[in-house]
């Protein structure tokens, strides 16, 4: 199972590149000015929006480059987090 | 479905923060116990594979985009707390990482995602176990009812509002449901289905 899974990790981090094929935006997840466009304003808290600022916005924002980079670094942040867990585990049995 | 921040009312942000934790950490638990040399690299790479499916947006008419989750896929094979544990820790990579989903919005980003995406297939997966296409309708159940989920804490956001403008995100009910529940039936479900199917038929095969 393991060797299978890997497998399609693989084919779909070539593949990656394809979901830069669009810029439509997910429904609700659109630049602010698009409010404006839709209502006449943008709603206060969403003007307001407090957040953090991410170290690799938007996945790089449209490079390929950057696109390939960003699944490497989830992959790669993901596998970590699980392999410290499975380590912690190991320790306390 | 990763709603931003600022779409949500600072009470949604708690409420939903409040169910949300003791689930994360029953769920972490459970997360732990699962935990070993052998499934570590498989739920490592299932996880992994929920980040990358997500990165494949998929235009849809009317001028918007889409993807799979996975989280009826890690469910069925793991159980549904790996799955929204899962899930959620790619949400929260996302988020962090790269701007994909806010802060405030994790907890529900979560909860439909990740929670409701794993329940409902999982169940829907144990009811159907020896049918065929069992793996295909978990995954569409799945992701449908996380767009429920996140199409109604959208839709009542307009309650939070002054001077007749609303504050936080600005559609009703009923312009959420039919987009997002919409949407997702007839497109993201279906990938969702598929994906499921053939992961799942794939990684079952003897050969």
């Amino acid at each position: 199972m393991k060797k299978k899974l890997y497998i399609i990790l693989a084919i779909l981090f070539i593949l990656v590149p394809l979901g830069l094929l669009t810029d439509y935006s997910a429904w609700g997840e659109w630049d602010q000015e698009i409010y404006k466009k839709l209502i006449g304003f943008i709603p206060e808290g969403i003007k307001n929006a407090q957040g953090i600022k991410p170290m690799i916005p938007d996945y790089g924002e449209g490079s390929v480059v950057m696109y390939y980079l960003s699944a490497l670094i989830g992959i790669g942040v993901l596998f970590a987090i699980f392999y410290i867990l499975a380590k912690l585990n190991k320790g306390k049995n | 479905m990763h709603i931003p921040d600022g779409y949500l009312s600072p009470a949604t942000v708690a409420v939903t923060y409040t169910i949300a934790i003791p689930l994360w950490v029953y769920g972490f638990k459970r997360l732990k116990n699962t935990l070993n040399e052998e499934t570590m690299p498989l739920i490592g790479a299932l996880s992994a594979l929920s980040f990358i499916i997500m990165m494949f947006n998929i235009p849809i008419p009317g001028g918007t985009s889409g993807h799979a989750v996975g989280a009826a896929l890690i469910a069925i094979l793991f159980g549904p707390w790996i799955g929204f544990i899962s899930v959620s820790l790619v949400l929260l990579i996302q988020a962090l990482i790269f701007g994909d989903g806010g802060i405030s919005a994790l907890a529900t980003n979560s909860l439909g995602m990740a929670f409701v995406g794993s329940f409902v297939g999982y169940y829907i997966f144990k009811l159907l176990e020896d049918k065929k296409f069992a793996p295909f309708i978990a995954g569409w159940s799945g992701i449908v009812v996380s767009s429920l989920f996140i199409a109604i804490v959208l839709g009542i956001q307009p309650f939070w509002s002054e001077a007749g403008k609303p504050l936080y995100f600005p559609f009703d009910l009923a312009t959420t449901i039919p987009a997002l529940v919409g949407s997702h039936m007839i497109f993201f479900g279906v990938v969702e289905g598929i994906l499921t199917q053939i992961v799942y038929s794939y990684l079952k095969d003897k050969k």
